[in-house]
């Protein structure tokens, strides 16, 4: 569907509702997705998808909301859906549910977004588009020939309707496409495997890769490094000085921060007290900030919420303390902090939550470091730097953290626990290797601990939310790496037994 | 018309009477899923709040896997339009047609076979979309009475019930209809349970299942005794299958194993290998009845078989869907619903009860931080568990933190490790001897 019919049909929606004495929010969508992957030299699967569908969520007067959707748009559906969806909110109404009538207080927005992509969905041929991810495929198996390679390209388009009771009709589109190569390499028995990305909003990227084969390096060098270690020893377990690349540091942003602010979880938030966020808590040493926003041309790039309002870019943490959480209408004013938009859903068939968008851990002191081609070269060049500037702490490790693999935190108690691909200790002069080994801790030590930044912002670290059992599009980063002191209650894994 | 009916309809004429020749087919295959849901949540307290309301889902969509007449295949997400316009899907073929791509090994719908029947509906669900859903809100009102007064109460209660439609252009021509009951609750989102089958949880299950969550909440509010390096480890069941998910699963892919890029590799298999303790045996069974992972046809319309993946320690085969299996050389074989389906037996377990007796000093694993970030390939793990349970002198005594470090493929080979039966779970306590330190 295209977003003159998707606006249409939540407008024929909202008609149809003008009899209810309540309010009714309708979020339509329309996603159309082509993917790849292509495994050892062919194909293994290319697929072509589209799925429309609405969703309707009802208060009643006094507050009680019900939700339904539909992915069948044919006629009559609406009005079945509508029933339904009120139909829940009286029931949820009689057996006393906590009422929520913030949505009447939600400003009206009028808003029709173009679609922000240079290549629009479509325009390049599927069939050129397979032409190019084999091309850059190939020529990653014969640079690597003793890895086992998979690339997968993927290109989304969501385009998104909101409406509301109050007039507000507010639509926007959200391309993303994302070129990642993964490879398996095996060495003294061991397998380990790696995955790197590129990512933006149509197929550009895949212009862009056969252009100057940025990812293709860096796969290589990922590579190499994963079949290092293959071999590599295990850590002690223990306390370190640690420097986190942007990824690990969009982790960290993301899991151990972002989610303790977000306003539906500021009962149980460790930076929550009485339910209200703990602003003006001090966090983190003077110069360290903390910003969430939508970023065009991001990987989660979303210009409004999924309730129809305008999403607001957040310095969540300034020069150390707390300062801002990231609101969604319904919940943010009892958690102590402003309505910011935060509302985004995986589809029309979600229940919106607050969630963060680009999220980026930044600080003041800041040392240079000037970007370089290969992963090993960039390593001696932190070393060099952090000699250069008095910042490697003698008689000890200096443990460098490479690549995110993912991370999970508890926000009610803020444990917190990430993994990396491997780490190489920089205060040594051969730069050896070790094994990847549990980074975790207390989310407020981490944060306390950092220290500095090298290099210039990084913000294309791309993940997926999984948060309350949707996955939404998210990213992050910070500058190429953060400097972060040891600390008691941050540590990293152990030896086997 | 139903879509499972137009796209019948599209995909005969393609194959006998193609408007265009060069949209003609040789094969294809169709899933359809038809399916209603209703869903009712809990949060910090609340039932059905503005994060987690009644909701009613409905849905009809699937995909079509296609061979066209050179050879080339095609696969697509389909679902119901905005009308039945003959012209609509004319352009969605000549689009497929676009994305067809080479893949022999793929080309290939099997004739049917005879499917094995396993029941997979419970009419008492179906009623409750006929009816007006009441069971829901009765239980949420149930568990926020009886729940303890401090705890600060999440949960969910999910069902949903449908048709799901199987057609091929061998002839394979299948319609059932199946459901579906899910529910978890939690207290301060530490200590928790779940269900899920194909029905309605009974009395006497909802009853186990509280009263065990509500005994190992109260054991969290005493501080225990911290561990030592000889402490056994005990996985909880749902710990148990989160790593067979994490670490065992992912390696019986078939797809993973051709391409070298599992655990195991395929002349491990040929040769049967010992990859476990001899005690040990993993099997995919979708002919359980009500069970969650249980189905009459994949999705590939292969009848549902028992596959035994591990035999007394030994390998035999990874999971194989219809590509996988013409490339192995062997028939296609069950398939897991996630970790549902799968099964591991241990020769000697023995009654939970009677296990946590004989442990003189031990923690019970609850859940994990982490665990999905964890190597599949090399087994390895390095993971913290706060909130686990001190288990000394065959009691629970209270609550601990730990970290723990070791290989979940060493841990299955080790001669040492147990597994122990629970009566509310489909996966065993699993008793190992790892590394294991106060986090």
């Amino acid at each position: 569907m295209e977003q003159k019919a998707i606006i249409a049909l939540v407008q024929s929606v909202l008609a149809e509702t003008r009899g209810f004495d309540g309010y009714v929010i309708v979020r339509a969508q329309s996603r159309r997705e082509w993917g790849m992957r292509l495994s050892n030299g062919h194909f293994e699967r290319v697929s072509t998808g589209a799925d429309n569908g609405f969703g309707v969520q009802a208060f009643t007067k006094n507050g009680a909301s019900g939700f339904a959707t539909s992915d069948v748009l044919a006629e009559g559906a609406c009005q079945k859906l509508i029933e339904k969806a009120i139909q829940l909110a009286q029931r949820n109404e009689a057996i006393g549910t906590k009422s929520n009538s913030r949505i009447w207080e939600a400003p009206q927005v009028v808003a029709e977004e173009a679609n922000p992509a240079q290549k629009a969905f479509g325009e390049i041929p599927l069939a050129e588009l397979e032409k190019m991810v084999m091309t850059l495929h190939s020529r990653l198996r014969d640079a690597f020939l003793e890895g086992v390679w998979q690339t997968s390209y993927r290109q989304v388009e969501e385009i998104w309707c909101i409406g509301r009771t109050d007039g507000t009709n507010v639509s926007f589109v959200i391309p993303r496409a994302v070129l990642m190569h993964q490879g398996t390499v095996r060495d003294k028995g061991k397998a380990q495997s790696t995955l790197s990305h590129r990512s933006g909003v149509d197929a550009s990227v895949l212009f862009e890769e056969l252009e100057d084969h940025a990812l293709e390096r860096k796969a290589l060098d990922r590579a190499e490094f994963a079949r290092a270690v293959c071999g590599a020893p295990q850590l002690p377990s223990g306390h370190y000085p640690l420097i986190i690349d942007y990824g690990l540091a969009k982790g960290l942003a993301h899991e151990a921060f972002g989610h303790a602010v977000e306003s539906d979880h500021m009962k149980e938030s460790v930076l929550g007290e009485a339910g209200k966020l703990r602003k003006g808590l001090r966090v983190a040493r003077p110069g360290v900030n903390l910003i969430d926003g939508p970023l065009p041309g991001d990987w989660a790039y979303q210009p409004y919420s999924a309730n129809g309002l305008l999403r607001q870019t957040v310095t969540i943490v300034r020069d150390g303390v707390l300062e801002a959480g990231l609101g969604d209408v319904f919940s943010a004013e009892e958690a102590g902090m402003p309505v910011t938009g935060a509302g985004r859903a995986e589809s029309y068939g979600h229940i919106p939550l607050p969630r963060m968008s680009n999220i980026r851990l930044l600080v003041d002191r800041l040392l240079p470091l000037a970007p370089l081609d290969h992963l090993m070269d960039e390593v001696k060049a932190v070393r060099e730097t952090l000699i250069q500037h008095g910042e490697l702490i003698e008689g000890e490790k200096n443990l460098l953290l490479l690549g995110y693999r993912g991370g999970q935190v508890n926000p009610k108690t803020g444990d917190f626990v990430f993994q990396c691909d491997g780490i190489i200790d920089v205060a040594d002069p051969t730069l050896p290797i070790y094994e990847p080994s549990i980074f975790s801790g207390k989310i407020l030590s981490a944060l306390e601990a950092i220290r500095g930044g090298l290099g210039e912002g990084c913000f294309d670290a791309i993940g997926t939310c999984g948060k309350g059992g949707q996955s939404v599009a998210s990213s992050g980063g910070s500058h190429r790496y953060l400097l972060m002191d040891a600390d008691q209650q941050v540590s990293l894994g152990g030896e086997h037994a | 018309m139903k879509l499972v009916a137009q796209l019948e309809e599209l995909l005969y004429q393609a194959q006998h009477t193609p408007k265009k020749e060069e949209l003609r087919l040789s094969d294809w295959r169709i899933l359809v899923h038809e399916s209603e849901a209703v869903s009712l949540g809990i949060k910090d307290n609340t039932p059905g709040g503005v994060y987690t309301p009644p909701s009613y889902r409905q849905g009809e969509s699937g995909e079509v896997f296609l061979v066209w007449a050179d050879g080339k295949c095609s696969q697509a997400m389909v679902q119901l339009g905005s009308d039945d316009d003959a012209g609509h899907w004319q352009q969605e073929l000549a689009q497929w047609r676009q994305a067809s791509y080479e893949d022999p090994d793929a080309a290939h719908i099997p004739s049917p076979a005879p499917v094995t029947l396993v029941t997979v509906e419970d009419r008492a669900i179906h009623a409750i979309f006929s009816g007006d859903g009441q069971i829901l809100f009765d239980q949420v009102k149930r568990w926020l009475t009886d729940k303890p007064s401090k705890a600060k109460m999440q949960g969910s209660i999910q069902t949903a019930w449908g048709y799901r439609h199987v057609r091929t252009s061998t002839g394979l021509a299948v319609t059932y209809q199946q459901s579906q009951f899910a529910s978890w609750f939690s207290f301060d989102s530490l200590i928790g349970g779940g269900f899920a089958k194909r029905r309605l949880s009974r009395p006497e299950e909802q009853e186990g299942l509280w009263a065990r969550t509500l005994n190992l909440y109260e054991a969290m509010q005493i501080v225990a005794p911290p561990v030592g390096p000889h402490t056994q480890v005990i996985l909880a069941p749902s710990m148990t299958a989160d790593m067979l998910g994490q670490f065992i699963l992912p390696n019986f892919s078939g797809d993973r194993v051709l391409e070298g890029q599992g655990a195991f590799p395929k002349e491990s298999f040929l040769k049967n290998k010992l990859v476990f303790h001899p005690h040990f045996s993993l099997l995919i069974d979708p002919l359980r009845p009500l069970e969650l992972g249980s189905y009459l046809v994949t999705a590939e319309g292969v009848p549902a078989v028992r596959t035994v993946l591990v035999h007394d320690g030994r390998l035999q085969s990874p999971y194989l869907r219809i590509k996988d299996s013409v490339r192995w050389g062997a028939k296609p074989t069950a398939i897991p619903q996630g970790m549902a389906g799968l099964y591991l037996k241990h020769k000697e377990e023995i009654p939970w009860g009677e296990a946590l007796q004989g442990v003189e000093d031990g923690v019970l694993v609850l859940a994990v931080l982490g665990l999905h970030t964890q190597e599949a390939v090399s087994g390895s793990y390095s993971l913290s568990a706060p909130h686990s349970l001190r288990i000394l002198k065959g009691q629970i005594v209270g609550k601990t933190d730990v970290k723990l470090t070791g290989n979940f493929f060493t841990d299955l080979v080790a001669p040492t490790t147990k597994a122990a039966l629970s009566d509310l779970d489909t996966f065993p306590y699993l008793m190992i001897t790892t590394g294991v330190q106060t986090l």
